[in-house]
């Protein structure tokens, strides 16, 4: 899988769930792109949040990541 | 007088004590920080928790700079509108230097910032190390990031799933005990992963603290995921004169630590010797002799007598992991892996176990699962194989006690395919 | 260029890490790194390091409040300049050290130190915290800065220093004394190898804010939040889709309400203070290890903590009689029987202080050796 399909996954699968959750562990992004080694994801997505696509969300002591805006928290924080 | 009436908090300015509360009261009557009403507001919010006996914050979400998946907090009160100071109140972690020494320009400089963009209140420093700059609001931390990195050539620090800002003790810069360089060491190995530092690579937070000798005064054995604490190979270093010095009364033993009470006159013997873990140190006429292949470092001679016994001098580091704090399986203290490891520059070998190490703990860790938990559930002996070690007696207190050894196929000759049909020419059913 | 807010990626620098601790090195320090000889503390707070050169470095130790305001900043740095060249740290403690390499300045600066005070009355530099004393406490953030904390931390720390005010300035303790504060079980600032511990937990399962639950959280990930898997989907009466707690699974940690306030948990009469003992870090004499919990609950009280401050006096002052010269407090409650503890120190064993969690069998007694 090349870089630009892993993304693809990511962002459908993303997508398909928004309805219900809107964050993710890095380690759920595993499962988007099976054939791919947790480094080389961990390093997709955080591209994609580089360029806008993604984004974090942190409680501090841990990270999750998902669609940029979306999710209930959003609200309180604007 | 504050803008809050806070009779409880002002009872924590009695006593001797550096009192935060006449600290906070004095940023906000003299500080030039520009969001003017944070610290009164902070003083009223807390003075609503002294009498509620609950917090009024809350936290979490997506503030940070742009990129960086940490080293800002978000944090929010529940009560906005009485404390409007303190609203939003974000937290950043400023990456302290190696072992915390500042000059009083650079000192200033961070309070200029501090004051240009924030509540002018500070932790130096948080329970990582980091310099923590304790509140501020979203439109402030892309500039205060901007002149951070730019004016003041400094980056942020650790937090969530990341790996955390790294930490030493002060090692060779004023400790004779120090076994290798922990400060150079602890910058070179934030460097190295500035990545894994400000952007999450991990199923949860990671630790790396850098003790100089057994003493641990960096409390790495405790406090970090893979704990590096110095040690040596070879003999104490003894100056017999000096030895006889202690014991004649000359020098002072313990290096003082224990000078505001009469503990009796000093006797070697008690005090020293008997002391010894191992039983490895013998002293008569005038004269202390250690066996130094039964000495397990443990320090509390050199301790005593600093000015007579000396660490080795084929130094290095024990490489430990796995400490955390009780969620969720329990604390755990971190488990010898690498009884010795040279330690210098630029610390190939370390990288190199560190990230065969994350390789591991990438694929097979669970959500919020720390190293130490993953080595527990996985098994010592699967952890050992992943870094590629061989086992060693110095890794355990004491072999196992239950037999229920998990043999595999290819360790059992033959494997565990068998002929039923042979075993039955010889076995009636 | 100073900030574009219009361009804010303009320029950008990231990854660039912390400055090079080697420019803040007093020249002393640069001068004799990796060659120092010995070292004496002259008086509580005051040491000495000497090098091979022959050099010396005189280090005046001060405690501080964790919580420092710019200003307070502001000062240690002019009394760095006036006697220390512009050189000072700080240690993993909270502490200051002022740094100065000419003799004659330490007694002018530990006079001008100890001339400091607060408006409030309190001392801005304590000096001490060295040897075999009572050094500052390590803590948290509590109410000042946290969402999960079950206690303060800057005001629990500064009731117990203002009782251990005189062990920090002096050594007179069998060995040192490292007291820690963490004002939740998850431990951010990880209390457990310490000699004590003061420890804020919850007693309560969270609330569920039903009629609103659903609009502010995402629910599967305060389900997902749970270690021990407590909570599950619900309907309230009302029908709206919530959460319920299973109250016997819950450990008290607070991961909930750190992915969903409305699951909220500190409570006035829930939340309060246990006390652990007998940990320790180094591996003098004895290997390191972890405190045990000797008092399961103190209520929280506001703003002096009196019942929390008088136990850990309590504990302090019985050790500081009864142990041996180098005996860390665990070393000594393991020496004269942890039942000798308990009734030296007063404080009564109850139930709660045997383990039933994941290593409970390792703590319990399997043996016939024990005392009256």
């Amino acid at each position: 899988m090349t870089e630009d399909e892993a993304k693809k996954a990511i962002l459908e699968n993303l997508q398909g769930k928004s309805k219900t959750k809107s964050k993710f562990y890095l380690k759920d992004f595993y499962s988007m792109v099976p054939d791919m080694k947790p480094r080389e994801i961990k390093n997709i997505v955080n591209k994609m949040v580089q360029e806008g696509h993604l984004e974090y969300w942190s409680s501090g002591s841990t990270t999750l990541i998902g669609l940029k805006g979306m999710g209930k928290q959003h609200q309180e924080e604007d | 007088m504050g803008k809050h009436n806070t009779p409880m908090l002002d009872e924590l300015e009695k006593g001797p004590w550096p009192s935060f509360v006449s600290d906070i009261k004095q940023q906000a009557d003299k500080g030039k920080h520009i969001l003017k009403e944070a610290p009164n507001d902070l003083l009223g919010i807390m003075e609503m928790s002294y009498v509620d006996k609950v917090t009024h914050w809350k936290h979490g979400g997506i503030v940070g700079v742009f990129g960086y998946g940490g080293g800002i907090i978000g944090r929010y009160c529940d009560q906005p509108q009485m404390f409007p100071g303190v609203a939003h109140f974000h937290t950043v972690r400023v990456n302290q230097p190696s072992s915390k020494y500042y000059t009083s320009d650079y000192l200033r400089k961070l309070c200029d910032l501090w004051e240009r963009h924030g509540s002018g209140l500070t932790n130096m420093h948080g329970s990582t190390g980091d310099i923590v700059f304790l509140g501020t609001t979203t439109d402030h931390l892309e500039p205060l990031f901007y002149e951070l990195t730019h004016d003041l050539n400094q980056d942020l620090g650790g937090s969530g799933s990341n790996l955390r800002t790294p930490e030493c003790c002060l090692g060779m810069s004023r400790c004779q005990f120090a076994c290798y360089d922990t400060e150079e060491t602890c910058h070179q190995m934030t460097n190295a992963y500035q990545e894994e530092l400000h952007r999450p690579a991990f199923p949860y937070k990671f630790k790396f603290k850098f003790d100089g000798c057994p003493n641990g005064c960096v409390a790495s054995i405790a406090r970090s995921d893979m704990s590096v604490i110095g040690t040596w190979r070879d003999d104490i270093r003894i100056d017999q004169a000096a030895v006889k010095a202690y014991v004649g009364g000359e020098l002072k033993p313990n290096a003082g630590a224990h000078s505001s009470r009469d503990w009796g006159k000093f006797d070697i013997q008690a005090e020293v010797i008997n002391r010894c873990p191992t039983e490895c140190m013998c002293y008569g006429d005038g004269k202390l002799e250690i066996n130094n292949a039964e000495c397990v470092r443990c320090m509390h001679c050199l301790n005593v007598m600093p000015r007579a016994l000396r660490i080795g001098e084929d130094r290095g580091a024990s490489v430990l992991f796995g400490a955390k704090a009780p969620i969720l399986e329990g604390a755990q203290m971190s488990t010898l892996t690498v009884p010795f490891m040279k330690m210098e520059a630029p610390f190939d070998e370390l990288k190199e176990l560190v990230e065969k190490v994350w390789d591991w703990w990438m694929e097979e860790g669970k959500n919020r699962e720390r190293l130490g938990e993953l080595i527990q559930r996985k098994s010592m002996q699967e952890f050992l194989r992943v870094i590629e070690l061989d086992p060693d007696p110095r890794m355990v207190d004491e072999p196992r006690s239950n037999p229920y050894i998990f043999w595999k196929e290819e360790e059992v000759e033959g494997g565990w395919t068998r002929d039923i049909d042979a075993y039955r020419k010889k076995h009636l059913r | 260029m100073p900030y574009d807010p219009s361009n804010p990626l303009q320029d950008r620098i990231t990854d660039i890490g912390p400055k090079y601790f080697r420019e803040f090195f007093p020249p002393v320090i640069e001068k004799n790194f990796g060659k120092w000889v010995y070292h004496e503390i002259l008086e509580p707070g005051v040491l000495v390091h000497v090098a091979e050169s022959g050099d010396e470095i005189y280090t005046v130790r001060v405690g501080g409040a964790r919580l420092m305001s710019v200003e307070l900043l502001r000062e240690m740095a002019e009394i760095a300049d006036k006697y220390c060249g512009g050189y000072l740290r700080f240690t993993t403690r909270n502490n200051i050290e002022f740094l100065v390499s000419d003799k004659a300045k330490v007694k002018p600066l530990v006079d001008d130190l100890k001339s400091r005070k607060f408006d409030g009355g309190s001392y801005k530099f304590p000096v001490g915290g060295t040897g075999s004393g009572i050094t500052n406490i390590v803590h948290t953030q509590g109410w000042a800065h946290c969402h999960t904390p079950a206690i303060d931390a800057s005001g629990v720390v500064k009731a117990v220093m203002d009782s251990l005010f005189d062990e920090f300035g002096s050594m007179r303790m069998p060995a040192p004394v490292r007291v820690s504060l963490a004002c939740c079980l998850n431990m951010c600032g990880a209390v457990h190898c310490s000699d004590i511990a003061i420890l804020g937990i919850h007693r309560k399962p969270p609330m569920i804010d039903g009629e609103w639950i659903d609009k502010l959280c995402e629910l599967p990930l305060a389900i997902a939040a749970c270690p021990t898997a407590a909570i599950k989907p619900a309907k309230t009466a009302s029908g709206l889709k919530a959460l319920e707690v299973n109250a016997e699974r819950c450990m008290f940690c607070g991961n909930c309400y750190t992915m969903c306030a409305a699951m909220p948990l500190a409570d006035e009469v829930g939340s309060g203070i246990a006390i652990l003992v007998g940990g320790k870090l180094s591996n003098r004499i004895s290997k390191p290890k972890f405190s045990k919990v000797v008092i399961p609950f103190i209520p929280n009280e506001p703003p002096r903590w009196p019942s929390t401050v008088d136990a850990v006096k309590k504990i302090v002052d019985v050790y500081a009689k009864d142990a041996r010269k180098y005996e860390r407090l665990g070393d000594w409650a393991e020496r004269i029987g942890w039942e000798r503890f308990f009734e030296k120190t007063e404080i009564p064993f109850t139930h709660h202080l045997i383990d039933d969690y994941r290593f409970a069998y390792t703590t319990w007694r399997q043996s016939t050796q024990f005392k009256f």
